[in-house]
This record gives structure tokens, sequence and C-alpha cells, in this order.
């Protein structure tokens, strides 16, 4: 039985997720709600249009089956669900029954990171790494909640699957006004401007680099902080003018394996466009099962909380 | 009791053409195994021989002038490793040319591989090869017709030795949850696993108490007698009943060939020359024994 201790704390999150689907519900006839019960989100959606929703029970291989059955019949199917689950347990049928006859499936969840204090089998750290793997998947983490929902709005006009992470907690605050970014799939958002150093991040750490950046910024620095919400495509093309504009001084933060997420994507245009930096820091979730504890703790003991932050862009600035 | 609308391009075939038309796809199943220079699945394809010949030339409603007729009956091969047979009996019902299958399987370029892909092969329904993701799927397609109303009927073949996979009991389960009596499972119970028996592996019996305690509707019979086979199809539940149906087929690996029959040898393999034609004249004894 699925953990739902924390589940008041991330209800707002989901809520924007559950208005959202329940409108797009009445605009695509051809949209379904499946879920291997984490339905919560769904309820409005399940009660508007009860023919097009599913829920399988605790069995994400057959939640993601059945969503690959609905799409090549010409439905678009969303499975929500909680993250180390779908992206694990049902990983083979993310890749061979969806992406590999490119259905537009899409996969939304929570619980990516060290959040909601369930342990290591109920936090999902290594996910964008596989999801990241799959031919034809588009790969998302999303920090602000109202952005959650233009995200799904834009999938659908996706011919393929996509991924959609969300965390936990602290995480569902507003961080953009509506119209303040231009938010689309495959394009990084500058969250802040700066002219010293960029971090690079995504989902439930992007209020914390925003808040580093802030500290920082009192003490004369200037931090840029883009919200890298599109880890696959990933856009070489913004990577790239931040290692101009900000002095080649890099820090990759994200709640994920420190190895195999966005520092890793990162990387990756950095090696194949041949750009040179002056310094690259990664921070992340280091080779351990966590325990227990909340997220921002979690953050700090396992060396990607604030202070870690605001030390690592330190030593980036100081770098030669 | 509703009727499904009949897309009927090819006249009902009597028992005596289907034994006829398996003992081709036999024929041509031996024949691919001896011109391939690799592997093919020839055992669980001989197996599933009289099954597909059954659906593809008598119970499903398709037309392989319209392959994306609404109406038309979904296929979905779970045991994805038959591909070979699909392809054959596709190719006998006029999908397909034989020849071209013959001379470009496993080539680069081809669409016609060891496991069906609907992205390269039109006429497909559902890319599959990996056991136990065929059921799942069936299950989207069977839901989705519900759900617009539709009068069709999804079909499955699954082997049985892939019901060791969990996902074939969640999607067993999800059937009978959404009650979809338009499900119709056919398993090729051929005893047999890879490389050994399925009760010294996984002991799958009682079978179909298995099925029928997932709330199936369930009928076994022998996956080689066309009449039987044929009398199930006639008497399979309307498409808008409440239960899915399980068809176990006791089925015979290697069926027709007596070299290969129940041989783990012959799970995969190549025909050489020689072997290909003794294994055409082992069929061949086995068509006399049968007129006789």
């Amino acid at each position: 039985m699925p953990v739902t201790f924390t589940f008041g704390e991330w209800l707002s999150a989901r809520s924007v997720i559950g208005s959202t689907l329940a409108e797009l519900g009445g605009e695509y006839d051809n949209l379904w709600t499946i879920t291997p019960e984490i339905g919560a989100t769904l309820g409005e959606f399940r009660a508007l249009y009860p023919d097009r929703f599913l829920d399988v029970g605790i069995a994400e291989q057959v939640s993601i089956g059945v969503a690959a059955g609905l799409a090549y019949e010409g439905n678009i199917p969303v499975v929500s669900g909680m993250l180390p689950f779908l992206s694990m347990r049902a990983l083979e049928q993310i890749r061979s029954d969806v992406c590999y006859p490119n259905l537009p499936v899409k996969i939304i969840g929570t619980h990516g990171g060290l959040v909601g204090n369930g342990g290591s089998t109920h936090y999902a750290v290594e996910d964008l790494a596989l999801m990241c793997a799959l031919t034809n998947m588009t790969v998302t983490s999303i920090a602000d909640p109202l952005m959650a929902g233009d995200i799904l709005r834009q999938s659908m006009k996706m011919s393929g699957p996509i991924y959609i992470r969300l965390g936990v907690g602290k995480s569902d605050m507003v961080l953009y006004e509506p119209g303040q970014h231009d938010i689309q799939i495959g394009k990084g958002i500058v969250a802040r401007d700066g002219y010293d150093a960029t971090i690079f991040t995504h989902g439930t750490t992007v209020a914390q680099a925003l808040e580093a950046a802030e500290t920082l910024g009192a003490l004369g620095h200037s931090i840029r902080v883009i919200d890298m919400f599109t880890l696959k495509p990933i856009d070489a093309d913004l990577i790239e003018r931040c290692a101009k504009e900000t002095g080649g001084r890099f820090v990759v933060l994200e709640d994920h394996l420190a190895y195999g997420g966005l520092a890793s994507r990162v990387a990756d245009v950095l090696a194949d466009r041949n750009i040179h930096l002056t310094a690259f820091e990664r921070l992340g979730i280091p080779q351990v099962y966590a325990g227990f504890g909340g997220d921002e703790e979690l953050r700090d003991k396992y060396g990607y909380g604030l202070t870690s932050t605001i030390s690592a862009v330190m030593r980036a600035l100081a770098a030669k | 009791m509703s009727t499904s609308i009949s897309l009927s391009s090819e006249p009902k075939h009597t028992v005596a053409e289907l034994e006829d038309l398996a003992y081709e796809l036999r024929e041509k199943l031996l024949y691919l195994c001896g011109t391939y220079e690799g592997a093919v699945h020839i055992g669980g394809d001989l197996s599933l021989a009289d099954i597909l010949t059954a659906l593809y030339h008598y119970g499903l409603n398709i037309d392989p002038s319209d392959i994306a007729n609404p109406n038309r009956d979904r296929f979905v091969l779970s045991k994805g490793h038959a591909a070979v047979c699909m392809y054959i009996s596709m190719a006998m019902r006029g999908f397909f040319d034989f020849d071209e299958i013959v001379a470009t399987y496993g080539q680069l370029g081809s669409a016609y591989g060891m496991h069906p892909c609907k992205v390269q092969l039109r006429g497909v329904e559902a890319s599959t090869g990996s056991l136990g993701h065929g059921l799942p799927i069936a299950v989207g397609m069977a839901k989705s017709a519900r759900q617009k109303g539709e009068t069709h009927r999804v079909f499955c073949v699954l082997g049985d030795g892939e019901t060791g996979e969990g996902s074939i009991w969640e999607a067993a389960m999800a059937a009978r949850s959404s009650e979809l009596g338009n499900l119709i499972a056919f398993v090729d119970r051929n005893h047999q696993l890879m490389t050994g028996f399925t009760e010294d592996r996984v002991v799958l019996e009682p079978y179909l108490g298995k099925w029928a305690s997932f709330g199936w509707n369930t009928v076994s019979v022998d996956g080689h007698n066309m009449k039987d086979l044929v009398s199930i199809i006639d008497n399979l539940p309307s498409y808008d009943s409440t239960r899915p149906t399980v068809v176990i087929c006791e089925t015979v690996k290697g069926k027709g060939v007596d070299f290969m029959e129940r041989n783990i040898a012959w799970h995969a393999g190549s025909l050489g020359a020689a072997d290909l034609e003794r294994a055409m004249a082992a069929l061949e004894s086995t068509r006399k024994v049968v007129s006789a």
C-alpha cells in the first residue's frame, strides 16, 4: 500500500493537475486517465468522465500496458501515480509498450527526489536517468504547480510519450507569475538572470536555487538560475549561451542522483560541443539509499541543501 | 445479444478447408525455417498453427484491404516469438506476400523479424516480443472499444510459459474488473518453456482453474482439432457480455514434425536442406494418417 501520509502537503500541486485534467477531458473526448490506485487527484475527472477513467489497483505494469492499448486505439492516456513505482516496476512496459511504438502516453507522478519521508522504497531518485535513456521519451521535471498544468496542456499536441515529474512539499509554491515566462517544452527558463555563474536545476530544488541566488546577490554576486525543466530534449543552446555569458561557471543542483540526471545531461552537451568551463559543480544525491527525514533535512544531510548550494557557487566563483 | 458488423472479405471456410490451410501454414513455416540461416521459433509456431489458422481464416472479422477499419477485430500476439506464424497466416489471408517474407525475413531493413513491430509492419496491431506484455495491451484495446461503443472483439494469443509473468495476471484481474466480455484469450498450452517443461519449472496446473478463479469464462480444447476450435469460435460469448473468455488450447510443441514434437532441441532452430526434406516428409506422413 503506497504511503499517503504526506498527502496534505502536495494536495495543492496535485489539484492543479486534477483540475487541468478535468478541463482537458472536456476538450478532448479521447483523453483517458489511468491510475494504479493513486487516484485522489483524478477525482474531478472521474466524476465528469467516468467512462474514461480506470483505476487498475496496485498494478503499475498493467496501468502502462492498458495505456498502450488505449493509445493504439487513438486515445490519449494519462497515467498518474507514484514515480518510484511507475518508473521502475513498469519501466519495461514504458520502454517496450509505449516508447518503442512511440505512443502518446503521458506519465505524470509525484515523489521525484528525496521527498515525502517514505524512505528509499518511496523516493524516485534514478527515474530521470532511466527515462532519459528511452528513445522517443520527452522528460520533464516541474517545480511550479501552475506550470505543471501548462506542460500537461502543451503535451496534448505531442505525438509521442512524455514523463512529467513532480515533487511534494515546498516545491508546490508558485514560482512564476502567470505569463512571466514563455514556457515551452524543450526550452529552459531563465528563472533569475545573472552574469557571474549559472545554477542549472529542475523540480523541487528550483526554489532553493533561487534562494541561494538571492543570498549571494546580497553579497554582490550576480547568479543566473536556469529552471531546466525539460531534461530531454535538453536545451543545448541555452547551456552554451550560459557558458559564454556567466564566465563558464556552472553549478548543477538536483533532487536526483548526482550522476545520471541533469548534471550528466549538461556534461554531455559540454563534451559534445567542446565547451570548456572554468568550474563545474554537481550537487545531487550520492550513491546512498537515503533514510527518513524532512525534505530539507535530507538535502542538507546529503550535501545538496541550501548551505551546500551557496558553498558550491562560491567555489565556482573562486575557481581560476 | 448484438451482432458485430461483418467485414466478410473471405467466405467462411469448412473445417476440411481450414485443415488444408493449417497444413499449408506448416509447410510454409518449415520452408522458412529451412531457408533462413538463423533460428526460427519453429516449435511454438507449429503448436500455434491450427489456432492461428482458425483465427485468421475463420474467427477474426478482418479485411486485408481495409486494415484500419474501426470495426475490425483486433489481434494481439502476446507470444511475440511466434511472429512468423502470424506473418505467414496473415500472408495466406491476403495481408502480405509470402515470397517477400521468405526473401527478406530477418534481413537488414525488413519489416519481418523475430518479433512483430507495428511501426515497421502495417497490419500488425501491437509491437510485442517481451513476454507478459500483450494481454495488458489487449485489455486497453478492449476497454477502448467498450467506451466507444464498438462491436468488435479483441483476440489475444498467449503462450502458456509466458503466463509465469505476473503482468498477465494483473491484466486478467483488470479485464474481469472492467467486465470485458469483448476480450478473448487463446493460450497455446504446449506445456514447454524454452529449456524444459512447464510443470517441471513452475507449476501451472490446475491451469483452467487458475483462470476460472480470476473470473474468466474458461474452456479447454484440443488445439489441434480444427472442428473443436471452430465450434468454440462459433460459440464465443457476445462482445457485449461481461466476462472475458480464455480458451486453453492443449497443444504439442513442434506439432506435425515427429522429430520436433515435445523435443526441447526444437524450441528454436534452423533446418538445413536435408533436415527440411526430412521435416516435410514427416509433415506429409501426418497428412496421410489424417486422410486415411
